[in-house]
């Protein structure tokens, strides 16, 4: 399919302006020599039209929640409700300067004090700020306030536990927040090895980063004594809220001894993945944490709400305050499901993985012989014999109408191996599991009389393979066909 | 409740097939010490009508802000967004989609990348950028730590100039390295380029300057690129109204190496804040320690043109604690609302547009000042410029607001020794009849 | 999966192998380690003269989907960097034990080769 540049033509429009009423007023007049530009940049010229068409057939090309089954494990797939996508497109919170004096956005600010409040019922924190970009961001945030916290105590720390299956960002993030990662393994019950914990924590490290359920899904039921371990060195505990979905009206993670929660509202709060963003990743903190909140935070005072910037701040991680119209759809996702259905939203996320796990599980030995949370994680391991990677097997998935799931990841040896991570969500539906797990099982077999068919997937795609070798070796990073060398 | 779509007879369907007789048997493991104790303590379930009746009711104690013309900028820009940006951003094929892990499934993803990888590459002049971060104030705190680990030196140089959240956001992300930040003050509007001069040395990382500044002064990058350079330092230049770019000479003509942006203006509205979309971009042989995703073009099997993500290995789920950056999800839906825009208005309709900002916010200056109620020197400006004034400025708000327009900013509330100074904005949205009622509101 | 093993080379656990001639090692990554990380596109261009103690990091190694620090086998110094390889990173899936060397290094303390594993102890370490 055609670039929108290679859809140009000389002198097509496809805006309009106002008519330019300055007459006599020339840009030289007032833009200095030094920064005038002496030509346009090369831009395509196409009509309105081709505009919408070329949109539209980007659209034939890619393929989201609303198209099917989208069981990426650890990305929270679940459906993005319409009625929310319009209560953030009403104009007078479209509008609003962020700058504006508070008097005029008392709107705005309702709908962020009223959504803190929300998540912090059902975290049991006491405090959050709706200000980062996205979990990565929320963690940095969180691990900033970490080191913080014992630099005011007069008694800096310098590592952070993480463990070996943890997300990538989470070591990433400790780093950019001057740690020094320390790994604690995984136990054969895909768990903390609670023991190994022991000999690594110590009083020069800020705590530990801790998912739970982690990524393979699991859920922890050391948590207890992981808790213990870090506070009595007088650590903090840090939770990686990615996989909240399984626990919402569960568990909540306060009660389990964690002292800073980051929260994906784009995955469990339905915001929407837009095709890699914008989310956000609210971080919510206990009492002895919350004056090193970035500001500012949105505080009632006399049934007026107003900024407060907390005393201590690490600063500020953007500009303004947050990304204001994933919150207008976080807040009324939690309105939407209410008292009555927060725990359902778990149960049932809980329940579509095990119902994968337990049909699948002959075919695809799972990594982990026992129950998951809201996401299973099973292996391609057994038909390397074959020839096949699990890469084949996603492949070929897309030829049976699938996006298939997450792929390598989790990937800590010998277990989690050659994995396949499916997180069905809550808004998934049996029939729809019924047809994954079907096609799930010809593949199985396709694998072992046709590998071929698998090696060469996908069949039906727009495109096939591409080589992200030569992508990498030879990059090609813009458009430069059309411009004069 | 119609988002979660089994029934009551599946669910049990279901745990049979599990092997469990109750869902409590899947999760037994779960120490009772961690266990909800009832119920969460939140509203009953809102019906959708219900939803849209409360919240509707609270988007009105905001003021009518689509009958508002703006005066207001520093940071956030009201422009025109044509409808058609609002249609592209609403196909579910693009905002229920996720991260292109499989380009397969994913080549519109990745082709409108690769479309606003190359819009902003020529209106930057940068070799390589990369198109979503997450707004400019964390864009350049990562432009900061990239030129930290490019040149192995822990000193900037910044003008006091750069918006003040893009300078705490900086502060914050550079805090655990160690880093030493020399501040420089400003001259009527511009930064002391003197100042600049005196301070510089070969501990000296990056340059940091922002065009238009947070005053809407136009600096000469290129002066501060040739001071940097001869130190051995790179320049990063800041640009937080992009819309600027289409008038102004780029960063890459003025020999920035790292240009760290705010593309708001080009088809996003202001939405209290966020979501924006920051970008970061640089010369050929620094594109290795560039943060954030970045699609480029290969063959698939067949030997057709196929888009993938691609140098990854920069990237946390490879590098983890030594990736470029931690940042995993970034702002990518806005890159649709970037396309449309600039596909739409192509280089005569961005040079129109800057063009009509410009001859605006000049047209307002002008006339303002000759009331005499506002005075200020002349500098070199794009859409914003700074006026001191001698008006009652609570009374001026008031009859501005009820006229509906709403305020320049107070530039005290950002810099306390600027009293009486407003930091007016216009863009192509306010019209030379409605700059004339402004003069008339403000001076009357 | 039967990988490639050279006889009379010192093999580590992070899959390096190093030929020994004099007090001089020629350090590379392994056939099973070039499998594993599929197509390499960038080898990073060490520092000659680097002084690395035993496992410590001499450099780095990217492929599509992985990255990989190169630990040097023993402690010393690098005196010499394979530029073929730098400018050619294929050459290491190609050739891993012959022309996709990486880099040399002066062995500081020949102690310290009694550590290392041999080609049949690796061999049965890397077993599929």
């Amino acid at each position: 399919m055609k670039l929108i540049y290679e859809k140009s033509v000389k002198g097509r429009v496809g805006y309009s302006l106002p008519k330019d009423n300055f007459d006599g007023m020339q840009l030289e007049q007032y833009i200095p020599d030094y920064a005038l530009s002496k030509e346009k940049k090369k831009l395509p010229e196409v009509s309105e039209v081709d505009v919408v068409r070329h949109f539209t057939a980007l659209t034939k090309m890619n393929y989201g929640v609303d198209t099917g089954f989208y069981p990426l494990g650890s990305c929270t797939m679940k459906y993005n409700p319409k009625i929310n996508e319009r209560l953030a497109a009403l104009d007078r919170f479209v509008y609003a300067h962020p700058l504006s004096d508070e008097q005029y956005v008392q709107g705005s600010l309702e709908i962020m004090y009223e959504l803190e409040e929300l998540l912090k019922e059902i975290t049991g924190m006491d405090r959050f700020t709706l200000s980062p970009a996205a979990g990565a961001q929320g963690e940095l945030t969180g691990t900033l306030i970490m080191r913080k916290y014992f630099e005011t105590l007069g008694k800096p720390r310098h590592k952070m536990i993480i463990p070996d299956s943890a997300h990538g960002t989470n070591p990433a993030s400790s780093a950019m927040a001057g740690f020094k990662v320390v790994e604690v393994k995984s136990n054969e019950n895909g768990t903390v090895d609670i023991e190994h914990l022991r000999t690594l924590m110590d009083e020069d490290t800020a705590g530990m980063m801790l998912t739970n359920p982690n990524t393979a899904g699991l859920f922890d039921d050391n948590i207890v004594g992981i808790a213990e371990i870090i506070h009595e060195k007088e650590g903090l505990l840090y939770y990686d809220g990615a996989n909240l979905n399984a626990l919402l009206g569960i568990v909540r993670p306060s009660d389990a001894g964690f002292d800073v929660v980051q929260l994906n509202l784009h995955k469990t709060f339905s915001t929407p993945h837009g095709t890699g963003g914008p989310g956000v990743g609210a971080v919510g903190v206990k009492k002895h944490l919350k004056a090193f909140l970035p500001g500012p935070l949105i505080c009632k005072k006399n049934s007026k709400f107003a900024f407060e910037y907390p005393a201590k701040s690490i600063g500020r991680v953007r500009a303004f305050y947050g990304n204001f119209s994933a919150l207008v759809k976080a807040y009324a996702w939690i309105l939407s499901i209410g008292k009555e259905h927060m725990r359902e939203v778990a149960e049932m996320s809980v329940i579509n993985a095990n119902y994968v796990m337990a049909k699948l599980k002959s075919y695809y030995r799972p990594a982990y012989n026992r129950f998951c949370m809201h996401e299973c994680v099973l292996t391609g391991r057994d038909y390397k014999s074959y020839g096949i990677k699990t890469l084949d097997i996603a492949k070929r998935l897309m030829d049976y109408g699938f996006h298939p799931p997450t792929i390598y990841f989790p990937h800590f040896e010998p277990y989690a191996e050659e994995t396949i991570m499916i997180e069905p969500t809550e808004s998934e539906s049996k029939e729809t599991l019924d047809e994954f797990i079907e096609a799930m099982i010809k593949i199985s077999e396709e694998a072992k009389t046709n590998p071929e068919t698998l090696k060469e997937a996908p069949h039906s795609t727009s495109v096939r393979r591409g080589d992200e070798a030569k992508a990498t070796l030879e990059p090609v990073l813009k458009y430069t066909n059309d411009e004069n060398k | 409740m119609r988002y979660i779509t089994n029934t009551k007879e599946q669910k049990e369907e279901m745990l049979k097939e599990i092997g469990v007789s109750t869902f409590e048997g899947i999760i037994k493991c779960i120490p009772d010490k961690v266990r909800v104790r009832g119920e969460l303590n939140i509203s009953l379930a809102l019906s959708e009508s219900e939803l849209f009746e409360k919240i509707n009711g609270i988007s009105k104690k905001n003021i009518d802000f689509l009958s508002m013309k703006t005066l207001i900028g520093a940071g956030s820009y009201k422009h025109y967004v044509p409808e058609v940006v609002r249609t592209v951003v609403s196909y579910p094929e693009f905002y229920t989609a996720y991260t292109p892990y499989q380009p397969e499934l994913s080549q519109g993803t990745l082709q409108n990348m690769f479309e606003v990888q190359t819009h902003l590459a020529r209106l930057t002049e940068m070799d390589v950028v990369i198109p979503s971060m997450y707004d400019g104030a964390s864009s350049t705190a990562e432009a900061v730590l990239m030129a930290m680990r490019l040149t192995h030196k822990n000193k900037i140089i910044i003008s006091s100039l750069v918006h003040p959240h893009y300078l705490e956001t900086i502060r914050t992300y550079t805090e655990p390295h160690g880093l030493e930040i020399s501040e420089v003050q400003f001259d009527n509007m511009l930064t002391d380029i003197s100042e600049v001069e005196k301070v510089i040395d070969d501990k000296t990382a990056a340059v940091v300057i922002q065009s238009p500044n947070f005053l809407g002064g136009v600096e000469d990058v290129k002066k501060y690129s040739e001071i940097a350079h001869s130190k051995g330092a790179l320049l990063i230049q800041v640009v937080v109204e992009s819309m600027s770019l289409g008038v102004l000479k780029s960063a890459g003509e003025c020999g920035a190496d790292i240009v760290a942006g705010e593309a708001q203006s080009f088809g996003m509205n202001l939405n209290f804040g966020g979501p924006y979309n920051g970008y970061i971009g640089t010369r050929q042989g620094f594109i290795r320690q560039l943060p954030g995703r970045i699609a480029g073009e290969t063959i698939d099997k067949d030997g057709k043109r196929a888009f993938v993500m691609t140098m990854r290995a920069r990237e946390q789920d490879i590098r983890r604690e030594k990736a470029t950056s931690n940042i995993c999800s970034n702002h990518s839906l806005n890159l649709f609302a970037i396309n449309t825009y600039l596909s739409l208005l192509g280089p005569n309709g961005l040079y129109e547009v800057a063009s009509l900002n410009t001859k605006g916010a000049h047209y307002l200056r002008a006339n303002l000042i000759k009331t005499e109620k506002f005075k200020g020197s002349n500098y070199p400006f794009f859409n914003e410029f700074i006026l001191k004034t001698s008006v009652d400025i609570e009374a001026m708000e008031d009859k501005l607001v009820k006229n509906e327009f709403l305020p320049p900013l107070r530039v005290c509330k950002f810099m306390p020794t600027l009293e009486h100074h407003l930091l007016f904005s216009v863009t192509e949205v306010l019209s030379k009849k409605d700059l004339d009622r402004v003069v008339e509101i403000v001076a009357g | 999966m039967e990988y490639k093993v050279i006889e009379g080379l010192y093999y580590t656990k992070g899959d390096e192998w190093m030929k020994v001639e004099g007090d001089t090692g020629t350090v590379g990554i392994t056939d099973y380690a070039q499998d594993k990380l599929g197509d390499v596109v960038y080898v990073e261009e060490a520092t000659v003269g680097k002084k690395v103690k035993k496992d410590e990091v001499a450099l780095t190694v990217e492929s599509v989907k992985a990255a990989s620090d190169i630990n040097a086998p023993v402690s010393g110094k690098v005196t010499e960097i394979n530029k073929g390889a730098v400018s050619d990173s294929k050459i290491l899936n190609k050739d891993p034990y012959g022309a996709g060397w990486l880099f040399k290094i002066k062995i500081e303390n020949p102690d310290e080769l009694k550590e290392l594993m041999d080609a049949k102890a690796y061999s049965a370490y890397r077993k599929e």
